[in-house]
């Protein structure tokens, strides 16, 4: 008995293990897009994420250095994205999608020397603790220091925007820049700020997938990830304990649909594979319906390019 | 302590236009100043220029003798100028305690208190907790009042602070305002409303095309006289002709009902009422009482029943605009830059754009452009609309062009009915003039007019009978020679 629940156990533990990507990402999105950008280029951040941890990994050795290696190469790469659109004022959508497909294929590029190199062990905390409680042992204990980073994020998140000063400015921003800026708010500058750790927040996404998830390297294994991402920041509707919740769905039914099609459930693959994308938005759109929320936590300003005129 | 505001030798220049033409004046603390000029005049560029928006071209500008350096918004706060600027610089997703402590220093708790200080004070009430998009216009207005009174401002700049407000709430930013003032802030008010500056001001600068025309005291002047130094000549008063009576019914509404999902929007209940041939049909109300749904239902951006609404002899009420335009009814909506035309295309094409079937606009489905733009450029010259380039984006047009444009463009079908909703807001006295003008010979084409307008002196001047529509409800229709504005003013607050 003791060990079908420990089973369990490792069930949730490895679905909440393949949300971790989409809850670094999203919210790491859900910052920049609470200031009024909209980065379609999570998928490329990602990616360039995923091969700059690897490569650092394998390179140097050292996991520290790959880990904050792959952060910073999402913040060089979401640079451009800033300095394109807040400075040269370039369409937000058009300089996402550049983005990512830029991303894809440099990561493609440098990735070529680094296919089919095993990656190494990750230190997991908390192992020895695992068979100390059923079911929660396996849930709780003996995961990745990034693991436990991206379940606390949301809260973070939520606390940041909600609590603080600067999370109160990056909301203003959001919700009018012109109004920001007549208060005297840098408008150019949250932005920026707030660009850069959605790159980070994706560079560390993209290297927990190849460092920690399945350690190696494969071209274009964040496999739309990234899409996701940013699927489940406005379905969420710019709500970071929702983006948990959507992100476990997801990560809930990718990880179930496998083990039914392992069993050979007479369902169509197609319709199993489709699974986790219909039902996350169905979910998401069923708890999100408030319109009077909605409009609350919509950024009104997102997308929109900010020009002060003088 | 006293404050003096110098405005010395002040230049702006954009390309094509000078905003601000060596402006030089000077202000003392214990009176209230009014900026007047039509819009255009270079009034918004001078008070932007005081609050650190905008940066001048040449000039300085002196408060008690110091030479201000303001180079941002936040210069002119360290300075103590505040600023409530015509469109509010508010966060509307944040609540309303947010906004406020988004640019201060202190700690929650004190700003709090000092914030209830305030609002005991001046006897404001509002709900800090709320977010601003639940707030009305007035409520807005006393928030960013709220926001310059935290700082301890010498002086205070308002921006066409009421053409969003009632008449009471309007009233009572006047009594906030002289309160102000008595307590030592330097009070400027910038406005185009010629009653206003006679009611509350001390002294006028008028301004004309950048350049200031005069200054003098209230005392000495009236609204003819401000009137004429604003607009540069004489202006002529209109006055309607009496119609003549003609029972030849044209609209007929018969138990309108449209009950909205949206909480925000009002419900129209039992609506009836018809307009005759000629005639002209005032709704007046305090807005925010179903003005908007009011006429959206009668345009045909709502559908309602097809009974609901009868004009010449049709029953038309599930048609939509474009339906309803091919039986010769026409709109000219409130929102000029949203719903009447739009902003980011020619003039032109704005001009092709609801004149889809009755003309030859479009052969077999491809624009004749000629066609679209000669009869642009006689609109253009027939409505005095003051520009010779059709091809502007309609965006660049003042407020009182556009509408001289969108009147007609809805005219040049020759349409039986005319519905107009706030047809003057925001417009400058001559840009009223002319579209008053045009409304009267209307009516005297034995064409109708349905008048939405929250602005009573219009209404009385343009109607042949009048309504006051109160939370969704039209009160009987009176003809307009038995009412008073007083009366209109107990009816729209409801009162029977």
């Amino acid at each position: 008995m003791i060990i079908d629940i420990n089973f369990i156990g490792l069930i949730i533990a490895s679905i909440m293990a393949s949300a971790v990507p989409l809850i670094l990402a999203s919210c790491g999105e859900l910052i920049t897009e609470r200031s009024g950008v909209l980065n379609l280029g999570v998928e490329g951040m990602m990616i360039i994420g995923a091969i700059s941890g690897f490569a650092l990994m394998t390179v140097t050795g050292s996991l520290i250095i790959a880990i904050f290696g792959a952060m910073l190469a999402g913040v060089l790469i979401s640079t451009i994205f800033a300095f394109l659109t807040q400075t040269l004022i370039t369409n937000h959508v058009a300089t996402g999608l550049a983005l990512t497909i830029f991303g894809i294929g440099i990561s493609a590029m440098i990735g070529k020397n680094f296919v089919g190199i095993p990656g190494k062990e990750f230190p997991v905390l908390f192992e020895g603790l695992k068979d100390t409680i059923p079911l929660l042992g396996p849930i709780l204990f003996g995961h990745s220091i990034v693991f436990y980073f991206a379940f606390a994020l949301p809260f973070i998140t939520s606390y940041f925007l909600k609590k603080t000063k600067i999370g109160l400015i990056v909301r203003a921003v959001g919700d009018s820049p012109e109004s920001a800026s007549n208060q005297g708010i840098n408008v150019r500058l949250v932005r920026y700020a707030c660009i850069l750790y959605g790159g980070a927040m994706s560079g560390l996404a993209g290297a927990y997938l190849s460092m920690i998830y399945t350690p190696q390297w494969i071209e274009n294994m964040t496999g739309g990830r990234g899409w996701i991402a940013l699927a489940l920041v406005v379905f969420s509707t710019w709500n970071p304990i929702k983006i948990l919740i959507g992100a476990m769905i997801f990560g809930g039914l990718t990880i179930i649909q496998f083990h039914m099609q392992a069993i050979g459930v007479r369902i169509p693959v197609q319709f199993l594979t489709a699974l986790p994308y219909i039902v996350t938005i169905i979910v998401l759109v069923v708890i999100s319906r408030d319109s009077r929320k909605i409009r609350l936590s919509t950024p009104s300003s997102l997308g929109k390019s900010f020009h002060k005129d003088n | 302590m006293n404050t003096n505001l110098k405005i010395s030798n002040v230049t702006k220049i954009y390309p094509g236009c000078v905003a601000n033409d060596n402006v030089s004046l000077e202000f003392n603390s214990g009176k209230i100043y009014a900026l007047l000029g039509e819009n255009g005049a270079g009034k918004s560029t001078l008070v932007k220029i005081l609050s650190g928006v905008i940066i001048p071209d040449e000039g300085k500008i002196y408060l008690n003798e110091n030479n201000l350096k303001l180079n941002s918004p936040l210069d002119a706060k360290k300075n103590d100028i505040g600023m409530v600027f015509q469109h509010f610089n508010l966060f509307e997703t944040l609540s309303v305690f947010e906004n406020l402590i988004i640019d201060s220093d202190e700690q929650r708790e004190s700003l709090r208190e000092k914030i209830d200080t305030i609002m005991k004070k001046y006897n404001f009430s509002i709900d800090l907790d709320i977010p601003i998009l639940n707030l009305s216009a007035g409520q807005k207005q006393k928030v960013e009042i709220i926001r310059c009174l935290i700082r301890n401002p010498k002086v205070l700049i308002m921006d066409e602070p009421t053409s969003v407000l009632t008449e009471q709430e309007t009233s009572e930013l006047f009594l906030s305002l002289k309160k102000f003032s008595e307590e030592g802030i330097l009070i400027i008010y910038i406005t185009h409303k010629l009653k206003e500056v006679m009611q509350l001001c001390d002294e006028v600068a008028v301004m004309r095309r950048g350049k200031l025309v005069s200054v003098s005291e209230i005392k000495n002047e009236n609204i003819e006289s401000l009137a004429n130094k604003m607009v540069g000549q004489n202006l002529k008063t209109i006055k309607k002709k009496k119609a003549k009576t003609s029972s030849d019914q044209l609209i007929k509404i018969t138990n309108l009902n449209f009950t909205s999902e949206d909480p925000f929007e009002t419900n129209l209940m039992d609506i009836n009422f018809s307009v005759n041939r000629g005639e002209c049909l005032g709704i007046a109300g305090i807005s925010g009482n179903g003005q908007s749904e009011l006429f959206q239902v009668l345009s045909g951006e709502i559908i309602s029943e097809k009974k609901s609404i009868e004009f010449n002899n049709n029953y038309i009420g599930d048609l939509n605009p474009q339906e309803r335009r091919e039986y010769l009814m026409a709109f000219s909506p409130e929102d000029r830059l949203e719903q009447a035309a739009i902003p980011q295309m020619k003039i032109f094409e704005n001009v092709a754009l609801n004149n889809f079937k009755s003309s030859n606009f479009f052969n077999n489905g491809l624009i004749n452009e000629n066609k679209i733009k000669d009869h642009s450029k006689k609109i253009i010259s027939d409505f005095n609309v003051n520009t010779d380039n059709i091809e502007l984006k309609s965006q660049f047009l003042s407020g009182g062009n556009l509408q001289k444009l969108i009147i007609g463009r809805e005219l040049i079908t020759s349409p039986d009915l005319l519905i107009c909703f706030n047809p003057t807001w925001g417009l400058d006295v001559g840009a009223i003039n002319y579209i008053h003008e045009t409304l009267i010979r209307i009516n005297e084409q034995n064409k109708s007019i349905i008048l939405i307008s929250t602005d009573t002196d219009e209404l009385l001047k343009l109607s042949d009978k009048i309504s006051v529509i109160h939370k969704g409800k039209l009160s009987k229709i009176m003809n307009a020679e038995e009412v008073t504005s007083e009366k209109l003013g107990i009816l729209m607050g409801g009162a029977n």
